[in-house]
């Protein structure tokens, strides 16, 4: 049982880390950015050109190396993120919303094969590799490496969270998610904010990209595809906007994998988690923690 | 009112479209009629449908350069009939959709046969449309029960079916003296069909099945759920991306027992997403690969000078397709569907790397000749040809 938990929880914090970013935009310009789950593999695809670039690195030096790749791959992908938005998006600012959405499914599929004309069909395999020595806690197997991993997901949505409640910048893109034009009056500069959003969800989309890459090892360009619906369907249980709702939301999806696939056995699984999605789009619409309304960023 | 020019501009696209299709199509009709009256002109056309983009892409390359090699041979000896083969690739991204679409555009395109078709559940849904357009298959790798279960004249499996795997599967674990057997499969036609005759093969042997969703990267839900029922044999039968993972997320949860592959992931990549420590050990069913062939030194060679690149799975098998092809349209004196079918029903002995080829009424391979490999160093390499 604690087996389960843990297993939901370690790919629960994946998805959150990828869902924040998801919410944070359609909190802000009310966009769902399929092109999100692309930046996650972008990011992958970052982390490992750096690693490639920086030569063999020793096993010992493995963890603080990967953090400085982490870091790196963050800001890349961060302006990956804003480069998205400035090109394909912003453009499109007045426009309709499902042109926007079907901007945001063109550009997934831009990145996903653009990335394959770069780097090729084949899977590639992470020069570094998270092995891991086993705990038992509880009853259950874990490593050190997840522990690890779960803390940076932690601390980074912990920091992400501070930075939108307690600084003058999240003020603002709280200002913008409740009116723009009224925060523009209010002397915000709108298209810089929407940026800076941009680059924090991706660069959280990125760093989940490097975890995944180090610890389950093979990266290949469709890999943000269905953890970017994933990470969809967990914002919207969540309460999508809500950047709390969000990380919970993430990880529910996680437990519900895990417990529909010991319940009900891997062919159900899905069925399971998509169900409690539909039952909740009914139930509750706006999500677990979602207000109808409510400060959205 | 400003409906009205639109609409009539869209009818009159679309009446265009027609009769270019319909144009296209009729030319395509009457210059095969041609060649098999009147002396053929023009090159004979090989489709070969095989994933370009998706997940399996890496598998495209090995066989349409391995079928492209075949024919540049052809082609030096004067071709097929004193017409010069040509190969048409078209991608169907190992997906129903994109096949159906791909095989439509090479029935179009007015391919004469075909070689192509990795994917089972891409290459199940080409069979009617290459049927109606009367263009013979010759399959190289898609081998799941359900193409032949169909019973359609012009189909030919040149790859050992799911239920051949399934019993040299089954003849392994028996020799290892396995007790309980988990199978995981990741519900696609081809890979479910190989979970599901193991499973009868096996019996009671067989303590679960269990299917999980492809092209994730985390399967420690589907593993806890397989090491509950304490197996000392797990048998993945799907690809090798998610292959790798598996296999190594079952030593990460601290499985001991043999683990074994089917022949969708016997892949040098699979050793290196599982890393050296898990896939060292793996076992796999597998037909002929070019590491396992016997006095395939030239060929491998060849290929090597021609591509720059080793030859990997389904190499072999594509590049026999279209020399079987060569010699059915060489027997059948053209292109004529089902002349052709006549003359590959007719083969026996024809040389080929699974041994000589005869097929039988289902046509398929009478021996599906899997054998077992296991991953030494990082490779497959033989372990025991199951004779």
């Amino acid at each position: 049982m604690t087996q389960l938990v843990w297993n939901g929880l370690f790919v629960g914090s994946f998805y959150a880390l990828v869902a924040l970013g998801y919410s944070m935009v359609y909190g802000i310009i009310k966009l769902l950015n399929f092109a999100h789950g692309d930046l996650y593999m972008l990011g992958a695809f970052t982390g490992f050109a750096i690693l490639g670039a920086a030569g063999g690195v020793s096993s010992s030096a493995a963890l603080p190396v990967l953090l400085a790749v982490l870091l790196a791959t963050m800001v890349i992908t961060g302006l990956a993120g804003v480069v998205l938005e400035r090109v394909a998006y912003r453009p499109l600012r007045g426009a309709p919303r499902l042109s926007l959405l079907i901007t945001a499914v063109g550009a997934s599929f831009a990145l996903e094969y653009g990335m394959r004309v770069v780097a090729g069909a084949d899977p590639r395999v992470y020069p570094v590799r998270l092995g891991g020595t086993t705990l038992e806690v509880f009853g259950a197997r874990l490593t050190v490496q997840q522990l690890t991993l779960v803390a940076v997901a932690v601390v980074l949505m912990a920091g992400l969270n501070l930075l939108v409640t307690r600084t003058r910048e999240g003020r603002a893109m709280r200002a913008i998610a409740l009116d723009p034009r009224t925060s523009a009056l209010m002397g915000i500069d709108v298209n810089a904010v929407i940026s800076r959003t941009f680059f924090l969800g991706s660069a959280l989309a990125g760093a989940a990209g490097v975890m995944a890459g180090a610890y389950y090892g093979k990266i290949d360009f469709l890999m943000g595809f269905l953890i970017g619906l994933k990470a969809f369907t967990a914002a919207v249980i969540g309460g999508i906007g809500n950047i709390p709702g969000t990380m919970l939301g993430g990880l529910l999806l996680g437990l519900l994998e895990s417990f529909g696939t010991f319940w009900l056995g891997g062919e159900w699984r899905d069925v399971f988690a998509f169900g409690v999605l539909i039952l909740f789009l009914t139930v509750r619409p706006t999500g677990l923690l979602g207000e109808r309304v409510t400060e959205r960023v | 009112m400003r409906a009205t020019p639109l609409k009539s501009l869209a009818s009159l696209t679309l009446a265009v479209l027609v009769l270019a299709g319909c144009s296209q199509g009729l030319l395509g009709d009457g210059g095969t009629g041609d060649q098999s009256s009147a002396p053929a002109q023009g090159p004979i056309v090989l489709g070969m449908l095989i994933p370009q983009s998706g997940s399996e892409a890496a598998i495209g390359p090995y066989m349409s350069n391995a079928a492209q090699l075949a024919i540049d041979e052809i082609n030096a000896k004067g071709g097929v009939l004193g017409r010069k083969l040509e190969l048409k690739t078209a991608d169907d991204a190992c997906d129903p959709q994109s096949a159906s679409a791909a095989a439509n555009k090479l029935v179009t395109e007015g391919v004469h046969i075909s070689v192509g078709g990795y994917c089972s559940g891409a290459t199940l849904p080409t069979l009617p449309i290459f049927g109606r357009a009367n263009i013979p298959m010759i399959i190289p790798a898609a081998n799941s029960q359900e193409l032949v279960d169909q019973k359609l004249k012009h189909v030919f499996l040149i790859n050992g079916t799911g239920s051949q795997q399934a019993a040299a599967a089954q003849k392994w674990v028996d020799k290892q003296g396995a007790k309980s057997v988990a199978l995981m499969h990741d519900n696609t036609s081809y890979s479910k069909d190989i979970a599901v005759r193991s499973q009868d093969l096996l019996g009671d042997k067989a303590v679960i099945v269990e299917a999980v969703t492809p092209k994730e990267s985390d399967y420690s839900a589907n593993i806890t759920n397989v090491l509950a029922k304490k197996p000392d044999f797990v048998y993945w039968t799907g690809y090798f991306q998610e292959g790798g993972l598996i296999a190594r997320q079952l030593r990460q949860a601290g499985y001991k027992g043999s683990i074994m592959v089917a022949d969708g992931a016997v892949s040098p990549k699979l050793a290196e997403i599982a890393g050296d420590e898990a896939a060292e050990g793996v076992y796999a069913t597998m037909t002929q690969t070019p590491e396992t062939l016997q006095g395939a030194e030239n060929w491998i060679a060849a290929y090597k000078q021609k591509y720059n690149a080793d030859p990997g799975p389904y190499s072999n098998q594509s590049y026999d397709a279209v020399r079987l092809a060569a010699e059915a349209i060489t027997k059948a004196g053209g292109t004529d569907g089902a002349k052709v079918i006549a003359a590959l029903e007719a083969v026996d002995g024809f040389p080929m790397f699974s041994g000589p080829l005869k097929f039988t009424p289902e046509h398929t391979l009478a021996n599906g000749g899997f054998q077992i490999l296991v991953v030494k160093d990082g490779a497959f390499t033989l372990q025991d040809p199951l004779a």
